[in-house]
């Protein structure tokens, strides 16, 4: 490739790098920190130190406040003390006030803060304890305001692969993992059995195939959390018929435990997604049918061969490499599973997505949430090279 | 000439300057509540709009679900928008928000209108102090409740219920023994589907986690009996409350709320329902006033949750819920609006209330019980994993 040539693909490969690798990159700096959105000294990553200018400033009020409530109470020898504690730390919080966002801090500039804090905090245990009677409630900022202050001094909360670590030892993930691989493995495999045969047969030229196709097409149109919500009403305890008839059938014991028992959840998943998704299995497997050469059924039948060897050696040959886009492209959907099983039951059974968002976002842990989206991440990878190496590796070098 | 174009156009910057001002209007006070079946909340922000004519309320209907609300507040204030001005916060989620440094402290305002925070809701109130520092005004408090039938309860039973003189146990039997009766088609119904409201549930029945395994096993006693329906496992308030509105159940566990329910949607009517203490102890719940840091309109957000919580604001609010200023608690007109504050039942609730674990990281503690409780109760785990999950998550 000529530099020429090169210049015509670099806008293409900065596309990718910007929109396809800086959000994974962004997430394996996040795994990194102790990254909680919900604790102010750690709600962000900090490489050096930083200072939380606004929460300084908003305590710093407050013992102004404090001091000009009690400058009402006490009487005018106290005056001094306190006009000049006043006067301190307005000079002092002059310069941190306007910002939002923490500040940037220098070593001198940690000294300087503490050093102040340590000034103020003497001053005012002198000044409540030389007017014990008057109950200062200046006192309440030796308690709350100054240890917040001294909080506001952040350090980097860089952990390194502590994160990782912690994975390996949580047995939430191994849970959520094995439901997420039997979530996959289980409706994938119903999938592409029923699919292949819905393909085999809308590839057969009859009457009203036109229609047949359409129809078998709706459920794949439906948004995934209509058709969840469709499902919760047919699996419903008290009125759903899906749940009538399997209890009639004897396959669980009372209507109920379908959406409520660990195991009817993962089954009702299962059912609900292999409801949606063979549409669009089958789909992609007619496309793959159809470009098989006619010509070859007509000299296998001319050889004699019947519809069982037709298929093993010539449909399923050369469909192979529209079953691997198709085997490959709902593996990894059926593995990051979320929408469905959340509007279905609320999160159970619960698999990684949404052990990941509960994480993330229910409890504002975003270094550990990154830690596992990553670790998703990872196995999704395995799954696709799972894949080309089993069933064609000779797809890729094309 | 030259002074006649300049008279002209300062009479016209003087035009401009009227007609925009006229246009200007109110600023506009964005309010993030949940949705109200009953009129009360639009009717305090009417009330609010045509008391004064500086700020308008407007009201942002949030999801039912608490806990997507929570997420989505969250997701907002995380990105610093000021898309709301005034919140309203479940009581458990003010730590949280106030140590995230996503809501604005009220004492200096508070002090400015010459407000005292011992004046309203002791429990409310606590729930929203953080760091010495208060965050929060009332919405409204909230307590768990027993609802009976009047109806179908004997009196002798009705007496031992308002008084608070029974157990789980006993519970059980009435609900065993009673069901059926008038059409009904259930004992009891409660909350224990895998959310906040099986914390809440859970809380009561092991008497402030005090009783894990004894309360855990009467919990399950009651889902595994022919008291409860067979999918109480999925029930929220929502599902209690249609219950027992219909006159589908004996007894029912619910918020304040379900009285109106049954005012206005009842198929029973309200003369046939008590209310009566839990025998663990009434959960505290119900809803907070906080206000965006990232706001623009602090001042009007103040002035809003400041009438909210004024004789007036309350008033308006009685109707449907218990005022959190305590000078109202005695207030004829609150009381007339608000018959429950009247009953023996209630006010014997409402000494018995019990909170629920207060920490900064609340809703891992929440999410960890949830966890273990419900674990057990679909038999998927054995007592002893529960109540050792849940002492873990107290622990925390």
């Amino acid at each position: 490739m000529t530099w020429k040539q090169f210049l015509f693909v670099l806008p293409l490969l900065l596309l990718v790098t910007t929109f396809s690798l800086y959000p994974i990159f962004t997430s394996g700096v996040y795994s990194l920190f102790d990254y909680q959105t919900n604790d102010q000294t750690r709600n962000a990553v900090y490489t050096g130190s930083k200072l939380n200018a606004p929460l300084l400033v908003e305590d710093g009020d407050y013992l102004l406040f404090y001091l000009r409530k009690d400058r009402e109470i006490a009487s005018p020898e106290a005056y001094a003390a306190i006009d000049a504690l006043s006067a301190d730390i307005s000079a002092f919080l002059a310069p941190y006030e306007g910002h939002r966002q923490p500040i940037d801090l220098s070593e001198a500039g940690a000294e300087a803060v503490t050093a102040f804090l340590d000034d103020i905090e003497a001053r005012i245990t002198g000044l409540v304890g030389a007017y014990p009677e008057l109950d200062l409630r200046v006192s309440a900022g030796l308690d709350n305001q100054i240890p917040e202050m001294r909080s506001t001094i952040v350090g980097s909360n860089f952990i390194g692969l502590a994160g990782y670590r912690q994975l390996f030892g949580d047995q939430r993930f191994f849970d959520d993992l094995r439901n997420t691989l039997i979530f996959t493995l289980v409706s994938v495999f119903f999938e592409l059995i029923i699919g292949m045969g819905l393909a085999l047969v809308m590839n057969r030229p009859m009457r009203g195939v036109g229609l047949v196709r359409t129809v078998s097409l709706i459920p794949w149109a439906i948004p995934t959390a209509v058709s969840a919500l469709i499902w919760t009403y047919l699996y419903d305890g008290t009125s759903g018929i899906v749940a009538r008839v399997f209890t009639q059938l004897g396959l669980i014991a009372s209507p109920e435990l379908l959406l409520t028992s660990a195991g009817g959840t993962m089954a009702a998943a299962i059912i609900a997604d292999v409801w949606k998704t063979t549409p669009y299995m089958a789909l992609l497997l007619l496309a793959g049918l159809q470009v098989i050469d006619r010509g070859l059924y007509e000299s296998a039948s001319v050889d004699g061969a019947g519809p069982m060897r037709t298929f093993t050696q010539i449909t399923l040959p050369l469909l192979k490499p529209s079953l691997l886009v198709a085997l490959l492209f709902r593996t990894l959907d059926a593995f990051r599973v979320y929408d469905l099983i959340a509007v279905l039951t609320k999160g159970t059974p619960e698999t990684l997505s949404i052990y990941a968002y509960k994480v993330m976002i229910g409890q504002g842990n975003y270094g550990y949430g990154a830690v596992i989206v990553l670790a998703m991440f990872l196995c999704v990878g395995l799954i696709a090279l799972l894949y080309v190496k089993v069933l064609g590796a000779e797809l890729m070098n094309d | 000439m030259r002074k006649l174009t300049s008279v002209l156009l300062v009479l016209a910057l003087l035009m401009t300057g009227v007609v925009s001002a006229l246009a200007s209007g109110p600023v506009v006070i964005k309010f993030a509540a949940q949705g109200d079946s009953t009129p009360a909340t639009q009717a305090a922000i009417d009330a609010y709009n045509a008391a004064q004519s500086a700020y308008k309320v407007e009201w942002t209907d949030m999801t039912n679900d608490s806990g997507a609300m929570r997420e989505q507040l969250i997701t907002s204030l995380k990105a610093g928008s000021a898309d709301y001005d005034v919140l309203s916060l479940d009581v458990v989620w003010a730590g949280e928000f106030a140590a995230a440094g996503y809501i604005e402290p009220l004492d200096m305002m508070l002090d400015e209108a010459g407000l005292n925070p011992d004046d309203f809701n002791a429990g409310s109130m606590a729930s929203g102090l953080y760091s010495g520092k208060q965050y929060v005004l009332p919405f409204f408090p909230d307590l768990g409740l027993l609802y009976f039938r009047k109806d179908i309860v004997s009196e002798e039973d009705a007496a031992k219920l308002t008084a608070g003189d029974y157990t789980w146990e006993d519970l059980k039997g009435m609900a065993e023994a009673y069901m059926g009766q008038a059409g009904t088609v259930e004992g009891f119904v409660f909350q224990s589907a895998l959310y906040e409201g099986l914390v809440c549930n859970a809380n009561e029945f092991t008497a402030n986690w005090t009783n894990l395994k004894g309360g855990l096993e009467a919990m399950k006693s009651f889902i595994d009996s022919k008291a409860t329906p067979d999918n109480i496992m999925t029930y929220t308030e929502g599902e209690t409350a249609n219950s027992f509105v219909k006159g589908e159940s004996v007894f029912s566990r619910n918020w304040p709320y379900q009285w109106n329910e049954v005012k206005t949607n009842g198929t029973i009517t309200i003369d046939q329902v008590g209310v009566a203490p839990l025998p663990g102890g009434s959960t505290v719940g119900g809803w907070l006033l906080a206000i965006n840091k990232n706001s623009q309109n602090i001042e009007g957000a103040f002035d809003f949750i400041k009438f909210l919580n004024s004789p007036d604001g309350q008033l308006v609010l009685s109707q449907t819920y218990l005022p959190g200023n305590n000078a109202m608690l005695e207030d004829e007109a609150v009381i007339a609006n608000n018959e429950l504050l009247s009953m023996e039942g209630f006010t014997n609730a409402m000494k018995t209330t019990i909170a629920r674990p207060v920490s900064a990281e609340y809703s891992k503690v929440s999410d960890a019980i949830q966890q273990a409780v419900h674990a057990y109760l679909n038999g998927t785990s054995a007592i002893e994993d529960a109540v050792a999950g849940v002492e873990a998550a107290l622990a925390q």
